[in-house]
This record gives structure tokens, sequence and C-alpha cells, in this order.
């Protein structure tokens, strides 16, 4: 199921595109510091992130973002499964990879020109601290140990998908011409 | 108990196609069967006429039979494949070091199957649901390239009735698929394992393999704790031959199934 309006305006898909579909309700920092995205943020810190963010839920098949909209959002994910796809002309819908509990959810919003590479759909029904991007960056700028911070995890996070990425490139389940002739 | 070195005669009693090139027979002995067999042994195989290899066993089935698990990769395996209700097949081992589920009893067994490393880990999953009060979880984890390429499938819900934890990730998904996207590693963060207090059962791919392990260190699962199934060119069965030796081991003697705390420090030497 898509979201009704497509999802693919500057603001968040979530609220307003599935405004209908979404709940949301504050987050507290203590709640913000127990996600593993953030394990070791120092608690100022955490406190700054708490003041953009708030908790949403998404239904099964419900929309976060389309591909080419605005990165105006960032999630870590508390529960549930997130899909990202891409559209290819005749493999419509194709899933480039999962996102689950502890998982950040977006990349594009920390780079410019903040634009959504691929889509993504809630598998099922998926929690999440939704964050926003402009807000989070202000504050990065404004405190460059809190960029710092933040940036860590994220290219931590990015590290571990570029290297996932690698090994699936390697297609290591296909026979290879070294294997024996046996299980 | 020795395994004898001749083949013992087994008569194909069922077959069941687990994707397009992979096949598990139910094998049932026509004279005296081979010794029994502990999860993660393997026998050798030997298609008359054309050749043998060694398959690891994936179970015993109702009727008492072996269950085998082979995927199509040369003339051999090919031939075992194509085999049919009835038709006759040599049989010898069981031969190696097994999964020691037993020994991780009172923990959580993790086990990460990549591909057809299912096959040998099948059977370590069912002995571990079957004493379910033994332990606090059974977390599977798979990952297969497709969705169609994944075996056993068809018993995924019984281990989850059973009680286990099961996540499969596949590598190329189209729309629809609603499991996992991704490499098996990305499922560990996600599995809340206690790294203290989980024994850690791994066979698929080397490099899979490897990575894993890598994780799995990570996280503060011991070495120790961390079981691989290896595979070299295994021919005699007997540690005879020399054909399957990795550094001072000899892979169907002294393995499949080792600690990696022993396997590691030979995985990094690109020789071997």
């Amino acid at each position: 199921m898509t979201c009704p309006s497509g999802g693919a305006s500057g603001s968040s898909p979530v609220a307003t595109a599935c405004a209908a579909a979404p709940t949301s309700s504050g987050a507290s920092a203590a709640d913000l510091a127990g996600h593993a995205f953030l394990r070791g943020m120092p608690d100022g810190y955490v406190a700054v992130l708490a003041g953009a963010c708030r908790v949403v839920t998404v239904g099964e098949g419900r929309r976060f973002f389309e591909e080419g909209g605005t990165a105006s959002k960032l999630w870590l994910i508390v529960s549930g499964h997130v899909a990202l796809d891409v559209d290819v002309p005749g493999r419509s819908g194709l899933i480039l990879e999962t996102l689950g509990k502890g998982d950040l959810l977006g990349l594009s919003w920390l780079v410019p020109p903040y634009e959504w590479q691929f889509g993504a759909t809630a598998v099922q029904q998926t929690t999440a601290f939704e964050l926003d991007a402009a807000a989070v960056r202000a504050a990065c700028e404004e405190d460059p140990g809190l960029g710092y911070q933040l940036l860590r995890r994220v290219m931590s996070e990015a590290s571990s998908r570029l290297q996932a990425a690698r090994i699936r490139m390697l297609d290591l389940y296909a026979v290879s011409g070294e294997a024996r002739d046996g299980s | 108990m020795t395994a004898p070195a001749l083949p013992a005669r087994y008569r194909v009693a069922a077959r069941q196609d687990e994707t397009r090139d992979t096949v598990t027979l139910g094998l049932q002995p026509v004279d005296a069967p081979i010794p029994a067999h502990r999860p993660g042994q393997f026998t050798m195989l030997y298609a008359p006429g054309i050749g043998e290899v060694p398959v690891s066993i994936s179970g015993t089935g109702p009727g008492a039979e072996l269950v085998q698990t082979i995927r199509a990769v040369g003339a051999v395996t090919r031939a075992l494949c194509a085999a049919s209700q009835g038709q006759l097949i040599g049989v010898r081992g069981p031969y190696g070091t097994h999964w020691d589920v037993d020994g991780a009893a009172g923990e959580d067994l993790l086990i990460v199957a990549g591909g057809i490393g299912l096959a040998p880990l099948r059977e370590a999953l069912l002995a571990a649901l079957g004493d379910g009060d033994r332990r606090r979880r059974v977390v599977l984890l798979i990952g297969a390239r497709s969705p169609e390429e994944l075996v056993f499938a068809r018993e995924l819900a019984e281990w989850r009735r059973g009680g286990a934890e099961v996540e499969v990730t596949v590598d190329q998904a189209a729309a629809g698929w609603t499991g996992h996207v991704g490499v098996v590693t990305q499922l560990l963060g996600r599995a809340d394992i206690d790294p203290a207090r989980t024994t850690a059962l791994i066979c698929g791919p080397e490099v899979m393999m490897r990575v894993t392990a890598r994780d799995l260190l990570a996280l503060g699962v011991p070495a120790a704790r961390i079981r691989v199934s290896l595979e070299r060119n295994m021919r005699c069965g007997v540690a005879e031959c020399g054909h399957c030796q990795l550094g001072p081991l000899l892979l169907c003697r002294d393995g499949p199934v080792i600690s990696y705390a022993v396997a590691a420090p030979l995985l990094a030497i690109k020789e071997l």
C-alpha cells in the first residue's frame, strides 16, 4: 500500500502525506538514550536531540519516504521492519536492504542536496524515533561536539552497510569455480 | 565405533526438491546401517560408476533413514541429485566432529546458516528444540541468495512453533518479500543475544563464517564458544590421504566442526 499522496514532498511523509495512518507522541531524552544508535552519547547531547524528536508508529505497508523526496527527517527504529526499495523499469519495487530494531533509517538528510536516494516502506508496523533533520543539522553546526558524536555513529552505520553491500556483491551463495563436488 | 571403509548399500526411500539445484534424499540401509551419527558429521556418498563425495548429514527421517541434502555442483552431485526412489547408492561414515549441542546445554544457542550451510545445522537445531527446557533461547539466522534458493523453507513454520526464533535474510528480493534483505550478519545486532551465555554454531561460505565470527567477537561472544564447520577437499574420510589438510588439521577427522579459536589463525593464512 502506498501513501495516498506519494509522500514525496519536502515535509514529513509520515506526519503529513500519511497523516491518517501513523500515530505519534513526544520522546523523552531517557527513551532516546536507550536506543542502540545513541548508546554512549553524553546526556546533554541526547537532550538536545530529544527536543527535535517524537515517537511515531507507522502501519504495515505505509511509506516513510519516496525516492527523490526531500530528506527532512531521520528515524531511529525501535521495533518493526522497514524495506529500502528502488523502482527499476520492468522490475517494480526491488528491495535493496531491510532495516530493523536499533538501525538508523535515512542517511541522505546529512548530505546535500538532502534528497532521498531510495524509497522506504514499513514491511510491518514500525515504531521509531523521528527526528527533524534541519533541527539536528542546526544543532550540530552550533555544537561541533554533538556533530562529532552524531557523525561517528552515522559513519559507523554507513560503514556497516557498505561492508554488507560489498559482501553481497561477492554473491557468496553462488557455485564458485573452486566448489568441490559435494555439499 | 569406527566407521567402515567400504560403502554400505542404501536405497533412496524419499526425495524432496529443495531448490532448482538442491535435493534432500532419505536413505534406507539395504543391509546393516552405518554407525549412529551426531549432528554436524558427514558421510561419503557414492554414486555408482561416477564417484564419491562428502555430504553433511541433515538428520534422521521418520523411518530412521539418513537424511542428506545435496547441491548439484559437479558430476557426482548431479548424479546423486538425480537419484530416483528405489535407486541404490553407497554410504560410508559417519565421519568427523560434531556440533556438541549437549555441551551448550543451559545456554542460548545461536545458529547462523548461509545457503546450503543450513543442511549440517538442521539436525543440531532439531536436537536443541528437542531438549527445550535445557536452554534459554534457540535463535536461527539464515542467509540465502534469494527466497527461491532457501533450503528447508517448508520447515521454518514448524521450527518456529517448536520454539526457535527464526529470521531469514536474502541477498536479492522482489516486491512482496516480507523477510529481511541483507547479509546474515546484519541480523546479529537485532537478535538481542546475551554474549556471556551464547554458544554460536556457524556454517556457510567461508567468508560468511569469518565475518559472522568477527561480528560475534565484537559483540563479546568468546571465540571458544563459536563453532564453525569448515570444508576442504575430503576424499578418504579417515585422515589418511591428506587432501583435506588445513595447517595441522585433517578436517575429515579433526573437523568439519571446530572451535573458532582454532580456526581463526588458520583462516588468516592465505596459502591454506
